[in-house]
């Protein structure tokens, strides 16, 4: 029953564009409903079985699925031409990522009552990216992962460049082609897992108990590593995020933001880590060198942008290179801290996204030298964003605040100099991070207000559901973190049993 | 081997070479109106198309006429491919033709269409089912002779006659390198048929081999759009009515690489290891140039032909892998080709009817027509490989065949080119859905057949892809 309810949540998104297309686009109000319907069924079914994962803790999984502890595991030949099976499954991390997705997509379908233009293709447009995304944190094939992984281009572009503002068609085929140049990189090498693996199945689990030989390894691990960091702005493809998130709508930022750009960092996790250890082990110290960029720069470009989404983007290049250090670090406290930050700053540049585009909506600007006092005629959607600003400077009490720090111990614990030095420079530039955002908050909130400001209102009522449920989600997650990490040990414990088991073979020349 | 006297397989292809010949001559009795030899040529490639799925799969070869007649399981696919493409072909057509040249309906005229589009779908059933050089060549110029009339069919088009001038001065340089080819490879095996041929090839090589392989790679070249054969296409795609356009790009894109299949696991089985290298760099350089050469166009039509040009060489990626997986994975991409085009060319036809035919008279389009507008993403979507389109699964399916071998650089290189093809198409999508409409563009008015054909190839250019039952009932499972 529970396998079932599972396997829906791809499909209720599917079934609800399939069943507004007799719809009359006229009719907005009945295909808000509809699409508002089904998110939040999506969201309560997504809700009981974390639970339920949460609950079947230390229980055994199911054997098939070994060495992942997976539950409600489904696996069902799909595509004999190339043995591509239809494999889905959950343990703690993907669970608690298809929650987060669950949320923002939620969030994104009720603020975006008032977009202008076709509604009922851009509801379309965003149930069918919400698929792409829960298929991706489903599958643990990888043909119906990379199935999954592409499907974002086909509506991003659209999305962005029907929907947005400002430079929409530029920022909508910059995202789009980087992202895809990205994926091409994956599939590239998928071809060579699937052939070098020599158990000629696609199956994430199959692939990890063989082990992949060396020479192929060590192309295809940097290709695929840098194919999936494309998603997620590791320098130097973190160029397409600043232009691309601000030419969205505001729904399709919070999901880039919030739930696409960890789909790369899980995907590193889940298939380049996983099933590629030993090259993992000589290639990611060479990634840390890159997190300089996103760690340490990251911030300070946001300090000098004028731009509410410039500095927003900025600020989640920034803090997803964090998850690249988690990740870098090799040990089970950095892993678990940079799954832990996938999730906090999902909900975390949600919020942010979602009070911005609540203010753009009022403002008709997002310059934050043209604004000036709007605390006063907005207080609540200036909270949220202060909460919000709070939230990515770690202030305890927050997510961010218990991700950031587990990530920090975590990287420190790895005897290597360039880690140690980069988590002392990451740990120092948390305070760039709270110079821009309390500016940002100063100029945008606080001092005189403009004239032409005078007649703004605060939220409504559906805006300020989402701000409270999100902020309630970065709050529980900050106060009693022990479930999640919970949740979150039992996916990454065989992971790093894989990595640590991976002897280092001496190859001359690279890395060692 | 299935006995001489069994010919029950053979019907379908006797149907097929005897039925254009009654939808000429319904002629005769049709008026400017008429729709009686459609009707005939409908029910006759429906009925062919019906009959062919009765011939098993699993079946092996059957082989008539004393030998030089063969079906096989590719054979029988790629029947059902081409006759799939007439099919589309002639309801192109349709359109066309009621449209007329000069407003005019001229429904009589479409019995000697008709009959062109069946002809070259026969010469293309003749190059799958032949067993020796003669019967070969025959197909090959059954199908590309009557490709040559229906470029010039619009008499008083100027860009036609020189189109179809031009068709016809390369096409007849890339039969004689062909003619060549064949010469040398007989000169070499001192046999016509393609078994002895190929004994003599495993037996051993030598340089007259080689001479006959590049003569016909660059003769097959013209006709598949290869590399630096490849100029003759926008041109021509440009000239030619929108159906011929249509028809051009995938029965005679079908035919000539079905050609390839034929002779790379046919007589030159032995040396595909050695050739492959050759493959390799015809596939690199055609997708290249190919996308290359969309980047800049305006007019639809020049960009389909660049965009087609492209598609063979990502056709070509596949040749480089074992026999059943590359057979497969063509015909499975020929399919999904075929559909994804036509549905792009009968937008670009309706667009043709009413507008100049260039990126221009699409702006709006997501305006006045959204359903339109809609079907025209899906195809350019699916010709550009994104999942859950169909053309990604076949572009999976052509490099999962590459990459069998080993040739992961090319696969590579070809992977990374559709990040470029993704651009053009969503080019040509942004006039569509993001430019604003012209205010001399009144919306477009669709026939319910139009848009029945429209939603139909839509369905199944998303379905054709994921759905399984098809990949597990139509294509697996049986050896070719």
């Amino acid at each position: 029953m529970e396998t079932i309810l599972f396997n829906n949540i791809w499909i209720i998104p599917l079934i609800t564009v399939l069943a507004c297309l007799p719809i009359s686009a006229t009719r907005e109000k009945l295909l808000r409903g509809i699409h508002t319907a089904s998110a939040t069924l999506v969201l309560a079914i997504v809700c009981y079985l974390t639970y339920r994962v949460y609950a079947l803790t230390g229980e055994p999984a199911n054997e098939l699925a070994a060495p992942l502890a997976l539950r409600f595991f489904t696996d069902i030949p799909w595509l004999s031409m190339f043995n591509a099976h239809y494999i889905v499954g959950a343990d703690g991390l993907n669970m608690l990522l298809l929650a987060l997705t669950a949320f923002i997509v939620w969030a994104g379908v009720l603020v975006s009552y008032k977009i202008k233009g076709n509604q009922k293709v851009f509801f379309a447009l965003i149930q069918l990216l919400a698929t792409s995304v829960y298929g991706v944190y489903m599958s643990f094939d990888l043909v119906l992962f990379f199935v999954f992984y592409e499907m974002e281009a086909l509506c991003m572009y659209l999305m962005i460049a029907c929907y947005g503002s400002g430079k929409r068609d530029y920022g909508g085929k910059k995202l789009t082609l980087t992202l895809a140049f990205g994926s091409s990189m994956i599939l590239a090498t998928l071809f060579g897992l699937y052939f070098e693996g020599g158990v000629n199945s696609w199956s994430i689990m199959e692939l990890s108990k063989v082990s992949l030989p060396m020479e192929f390894q060590m192309w295809a691990f940097p290709l695929m590593f840098m194919g999936f960091a494309v998603s997620s702005s590791l320098f130097p493809f973190h160029f397409w995020s600043p232009d691309g998130h601000s030419a969205a709508p505001t729904a399709v930022s919070m999901l880039a933001a919030g739930v696409m750009m960890k789909m790369g960092a899980y995907g590193c996790l889940r298939v380049a880590m996983f099933l590629m250890p030993e090259a993992a082990k000589i290639w990611l110290p060479y990634v840390v060198a890159l997190l300089i960029f996103n760690v340490v720069l990251g911030p300070f470009i946001a300090l000098r942008h004028k731009d509410l989404k410039y500095i927003t983007a900025y600020s989640s290049i920034s803090h997803l290179g964090l998850i690249f250090l988690g990740l870098a670090a090799l040990t089970p406290v950095g892993l678990r801290g940079a799954s832990l930050q996938m999730i906090s700053h999902g909900f975390l540049t949600g919020l942010f996204f979602a009070t911005i585009g609540m203010i753009y909506e009022r403002t008709h600007t997002r310059d934050i030298t043209q604004m000036g006092g709007i605390m006063r005629k907005m207080p609540f959607l200036g909270v949220g964003f202060v909460l919000a600003g709070f939230a990515g400077l770690g202030l305890p009490g927050f997510s961010g605040f218990i991700a950031e720090s587990t990530i920090f111990i975590g990287a420190f614990q790895q005897d290597s100099t360039l880690t140690r030095v980069v988590t002392i420079l990451a740990i120092l530039s948390i305070t760039t991070t709270a110079v821009y955002i309390l500016q940002t908050a100063n100029r945008m909130l606080h001092g005189p207000l403009p004239q032409k400001y005078e007649s703004l209102t605060d939220g409504c009522f559906r805006e300020k559901l989402v701000i409270i449920v999100l902020v309630a989600c970065l709050l529980f997650i900050g106060i009693c973190p022990g479930w999640i990490a919970d949740m979150l040990d039992t996916s990454i414990a065989p992971i790093f049993e894989k990595i640590s088991a991976a002897t280092q073979p001496v190859i001359g020349g690279i890395g060692g | 081997m299935y006995s001489f006297f069994n010919m029950n397989f053979i019907i379908p292809d006797i149907l097929l070479l005897l039925f254009p010949f009654i939808v000429i001559g319904s002629r005769l009795f049709c008026n400017y109106r008429s729709q009686l030899p459609w009707r005939i040529a409908n029910f006759g490639f429906i009925a062919i198309f019906i009959l062919l799925n009765f011939i098993p799969l699993a079946s092996g070869e059957g082989r008539f006429f004393i030998c030089n007649w063969k079906i096989d399981d590719f054979g029988v696919l790629m029947r059902e491919v081409l006759i799939v493409s007439a099919i589309l072909g002639i309801w192109l057509s349709k359109d066309y033709f009621e449209h007329g040249a000069d407003g005019k309906p001229q429904m009589h005229q479409i019995a000697e269409f008709i009959g062109a589009i069946a002809f070259a779908t026969f010469g293309g059933v003749t190059v799958v089912s032949a067993c020796d050089l003669l019967t070969f060549f025959l197909g090959l110029e059954i199908a590309t002779i009557p490709m040559y009339a229906l470029t010039a069919w619009n008499k008083k088009d100027q860009l036609g006659s020189e189109a179809a001038t031009k068709y016809i001065l390369m096409g007849s340089v890339a039969t004689a390198f062909e003619l060549f080819g064949f010469s040398y490879l007989y000169g070499f095996a001192g046999s016509l048929h393609f078994g002895e041929i190929q004994q003599a090839i495993a037996t051993g090589t030598s340089p007259l081999l080689w001479v006959a392989v590049l003569f016909l790679f660059c003769g097959i070249g013209f006709k598949l759009t290869l590399f630096p054969f490849y100029t003759w296409a926008p041109d021509v795609y440009e000239g030619a009515p929108t159906p011929v356009t249509a028809v051009l790009s995938v029965t005679s894109k079908a035919t000539a690489i079905a050609f390839l299949v034929v002779l790379v696991f046919g007589p030159l089985a032995p040396v595909q290891e050695q050739i492959a290298p050759l493959i390799a760099l015809l596939a690199g350089t055609t997708l290249f140039v190919g996308n290359l050469g969309a980047l800049k166009q305006s007019r639809l039509r020049r960009f389909m032909a660049y965009s087609s040009i492209a598609q063979a060489g990502y056709i070509m990626v596949a040749l480089l892998g074992p026999a059943s997986t590359a057979k497969t994975a063509i015909v499975y991409y020929l399919f999904v080709y075929a559909v994804s085009n036509y549905l792009a060319f009968f937008i670009f036809g309706i667009i043709g009817h009413h507008r100049e035919e260039t990126f221009a008279s699409l702006r709006g389009l997501s305006k006045q027509n959204p359903s339109l507008a809609v079907a025209l993403a899906i195809s350019m979507f699916s010709l550009a490989g994104i999942p859950p389109l169909a053309g990604f699964f076949g572009k999976f399916h052509l490099f999962f065949s590459g990459a069998s071998t080993g040739h992961y650089a090319l696969v590579a290189f070809a992977v990374l080119n559709n990040v470029l093809a993704l651009y053009y198409y969503i080019q040509l999508i942004k006039s569509a859905w993001v430019d604003e409409p012209d205010g001399h563009l009144s919306p477009l008015r669709l026939t319910r057949r139009q848009r029945g054909v429209i939603i139909a190839l839509s369905i199944s250019v998303v379905a054709l892809g994921f759905l399984p039952f098809l990949s597990n009932n139509v294509f697996a499972g049986f050896s070719f």
